[in-house]
């Protein structure tokens, strides 16, 4: 079957109704389930599985692929709305997004978010389609050394969303690596500040602690001052993006994208340390570094961007090796599985139609998603106009039941409490959540890479540096630091001879 | 009135621990699967519980619970009332090599009682095409001529393929294991195949469900499956073919559990109702699909599968001095 064939074939599969309604479908019951706090993208595409077992094989994995896309956008909602991340991978909107609709400009940052999101994904389904087999190659070189440094190098990060205190960042991140260690060990299997407990086993949930650590704070600082917000009902304000704050973001996007279809291609990382690694990017090239975490829109367009730009660059590796990039592609893989079809070299040779019907349908998704985000955005941005009293506690109820939810454990909803009453100490002491949360997403994987590595090479160091991936993070990694420090001392100085010109003139002052 | 209170008590207590099997079920019955959504636990439990759905007169809700190598769920069911309401997808590593290996489990495979072994998972061991490794007797001489540099990769510590890895060379007369070939857990059996794939890891021994696709595609070459019959796609020698039939008892099952405490009358008749649900069709498809056999064993075969098979692990995990210490 000539590629022409294949494409007629393929075309001629995606062209139904049926697909296109199925995906369609699928695509907003993604945004519905993420935007609901504690349901995530991987549950919904889960709980819609079973459904596709009795369809045409590409009905089904179209659906699964509209719920996985919509999803990953639809957690972008109650994060910004709410501060109450719908998927993990949504934390980095909500540093921004969340200060935005208190300012009133709810609107405008769900209009971003959808653009953002929309352009990541097209982005990211081109990518699968023209250099699916370049990446499915560097993916192979990607093993645990390659995944450590660039673990390390994403640990810079922290420095970008600590706010005004490097030191209590870094603090406040060492809180992160030490919850994650909670837990069977993985490589030994010996329990961890278990403390005999078989929930505390299975490690602190990362939803619960997500969610107490960014909505429950919010909750807590209304009830204990409900003053401060009465009769001030946020406004919606004006969805529509001007111009100039859509070019000023283009170019977040583009790169959020980049490093979205980067991080997706590689097995096991997944979308929340992209949207990070896109943001902090972000943070550092733009103009306006010293609004970021206080209400910048092209924040929220590069956390979505980098989130939404891993969304089809995960298929790279599941279709042209048949290994499953996140959990929620290991899903689809069980539904390839179902229909027959096994994803990798041969998917492409035996049923070359499929693939291409595949291409068409995604890059159909991220038109589709343009609309359904189009109205999801009209129809949730109301939720910014439910006076305080009555929104906190429906968002603590919602919290305790998505959270109960994820597996059924009251145990869960006890760390969301305890990590939202650490969250609201936090913010009191004005320490920052985000390093601490990234932190505690990527601890675990700095963890398992290094003492993987370390069995690979039976103790030997010098795997650190077997090849020229590792040697690229590692001199990132010292670019990076030394541009910390740099900006850091830069900081310190502006602080310093702020202070000496609202000070009365001295003699004799040297730099 | 101390007699009264007795009498209520002891009345509560007849109350609380008679069978209710006669009118059981009477509210919806609650299916634990101790592992991730989308694995081969998951899909291999749902499949049934839909099935079960169209015989039980009460409706199943399924309920995954994660975490620990599926110890977690494990004593969520442990600890739940014996009375048919709460159940298990227990499988072969949370009831056979996790137990087996890992004496810091905070259960024990005589805590839960047995009602039905349903699935069969043939095991393989696959090593990555572009290996020198062609036959099971290659990578025997590999390990012998370099101890300690070859290494195989698994589902995690306690895993089946942690434990087949070992198992599968010590049958093939590597004395020390534990020292003599490297163990690298990771995230499940998609990673574990990903390390082969990418070199990480020398060999993987496990279900050939995962393995399959690999195998199919030409990445990956299979050395021998461990049951005496051959496997569809595995091109590779049985173990009647090797003439080891220790190899047989290194297989994956997936049963229904529930503890200790339930009842004789309870586990007769979901042995009645697994007997039809593994009859249904769509079960039976997805079950093909993903390359595991339906065996259905009754409640007492299934208690003594599952307890020779623990035993028989146990023993094995002593005298190879692979059991994990804290």
């Amino acid at each position: 079957m000539s590629f022409f064939d294949a494409f007629v074939q393929g075309f001629a599969l995606v062209a139904q109704w049926e697909s296109l309604a199925f995906l369609a479908l699928g695509i907003a019951i993604g945004v519905v389930a993420g935007a609901i706090p504690g349901m995530s993208a991987t549950m919904a595409v889960a709980l819609t599985l079973p459904f596709t077992f009795a369809m045409q094989p590409i009905t089904g994995i179209l659906l699964l692929l509209g719920v996985y896309k919509g999803g990953i956008f639809g957690g972008s909602i109650p994060a910004i709305l709410i501060k109450t991340p719908g998927t993990p991978a949504s934390s980095a909107t909500a540093l921004d997004g969340y200060p935005m609709a208190e300012q009133g400009k709810a609107g405008k940052a769900l209009s971003m978010a959808l653009y953002a999101s929309c352009i990541a994904d097209f982005v990211s389904n081109l990518a699968l389609i023209l250099v699916a087999g370049w990446l499915a190659a560097f993916a192979l070189n990607f093993g645990p050394p390659e995944f450590f440094t660039l673990i390390v190098f994403s640990l810079t990060i922290i420095a970008g969303v600590s706010g005004d205190s490097l030191l209590k960042g870094a603090v406040a991140a060492l809180f992160g690596l030490l919850l994650a260690t909670v837990g069977m060990d993985f490589i030994g299997g010996t329990n961890r500040f278990t403390f005999g407990s078989p929930d505390m086993m299975a490690g602190l949930n990362f939803i619960a602690v997500l969610i107490g650590l960014f909505a429950l704070p919010e909750i807590f600082s209304h009830i204990r001052n409900p003053k401060e917000r009465e009769g001030n009902v946020r406004k919606l304000g004006d969805s529509h993006l001007t111009r100039e704050e859509f070019r000023g973001s283009l170019k977040s996007i583009l790169r959020g994208s980049a490093i979205g279809v980067f991080m997706g291609s590689i097995p096991g990382i997944g979308a929340a340390p992209s949207a990070f690694l896109s943001y902090s990017e972000a943070r550092r090239a733009s103009p306006n570094r010293e609004n970021f975490g206080k209400g910048e829109i092209e924040g929220v367009a590069a956390a979505e961007a980098g989130n939404n730009g891993v969304a089809g660059a995960t298929l790279i590796p599941l279709l042209s090796l048949g290994i499953p990039g996140d959990v929620i592609t290991a899903i689809i893989i069980g539904a390839f599985m179902i229909h027959g079809l096994t994803p990798g070299p041969l998917l492409f040779t035996n049923h070359a139609d499929l693939v291409y019907a595949l291409f068409i349908g995604l890059i159909a998704s991220s038109v589709l998603l343009l609309f359904i985000g189009w109205f999801a955005v009209r129809g949730f941005r109301y939720v910014a106009d439910i006076p305080s009293n009555l929104l906190f506690p429906s968002v603590l109820v919602l919290c305790i039941f998505g959270v109960f939810a994820i597996n059924n454990s009251i145990f869960d909803v006890g760390v969301m409490l305890v990590m939202g009453l650490l969250g609201y100490a936090m913010l009191l002491l004005k320490f920052p959540a985000a390093p601490f949360l990234i932190a505690f997403i990527l601890g675990p994987l700095l963890e398992d890479k290094f003492r993987q590595s370390m069995l690979m090479s039976r103790g030997e160091l010098d795997i650190f540096v077997r090849g020229p991936i590792t040697i690229i993070f590692w001199c990132l990694t010292v670019i990076s630091v030394v541009l910390i420090v740099r900006s850091t001392m830069a900081a310190a100085r502006i602080r310093r001879q702020q202070r000496r010109t609202s000070m009365p003139p001295r003699t004799g002052t040297n730099g | 009135m101390k007699k009264t209170v007795l009498a209520i008590a002891a009345g509560a207590a007849v109350a609380a621990t008679a069978p209710a099997a006669a009118d059981y079920p009477n509210r919806p019955i609650q299916m634990i699967i101790p592992f991730g959504v989308g694995g081969a636990t998951d899909i291999s439990g749902r499949a049934l519980s839909a099935a079960l759905g169209k015989i039980v007169p009460q409706p199943i809700v399924v309920t995954n619970r994660t975490g620990a190598g599926g110890a977690t769920g494990s004593v969520v069911v442990r600890d739940a009332d014996g009375d048919g309401y709460t159940l298990l997808y227990a499988r072969v590593g949370t009831h056979t090599t996790n137990p087996a290996l890992n004496p810091n489990l905070p259960y024990t495979v005589d805590e839960f009682r047995f009602i039905g072994v349903y699935e069969i998972n043939p095991v393989a061991c696959v090593v990555n095409s572009n290996s020198d490794i062609h036959t099971i007797e290659d990578l025997i001489e590999e390990v012998k001529a370099n101890p300690g540099f070859v290494s195989f990769s698994s589902a995690g510590v306690g895993s089946m393929p942690h434990f087949a890895g070992l198992m599968v060379l010590s049958v093939f007369g590597i004395d020390d294991v534990d020292e003599d070939v490297i163990h690298i857990p990771t995230e499940g059996d998609g990673a574990a195949l990903t390390a082969v794939l990418q070199g990480t890891s020398d060999f993987y021994c496990g279900s050939t469900s995962p393995a399959a696709p690999f195998v199919a595609s030409g990445q990956m070459r299979p050395l021998l499956v461990t049951t005496p019959e051959a496997v569809p796609g595995f091109d590779a020698p049985t173990s009647a073919d090797l003439n080891m039939p220790e190899l047989e008892v290194m297989v994956g099952w997936t049963g229904i559990a529930g503890p200790a405490s339930l009842p004789d009358d309870i586990a007769g008749m979901w042995g009645e109702w697994l007997a039809e649900a593994v009859q249904d069709a769509e079960f039976l498809r997805i079950m093909e699909a993903g390359g595991s056999q339906v065996r259905l064993m009754d409640p007492e075969e299934s208690v003594r599968f599952v307890n020779t098979a623990a035993d028989a692990f146990a023993t094995m995990a002593r005298e190879l001095g692979i059991t994990l210490v804290d």
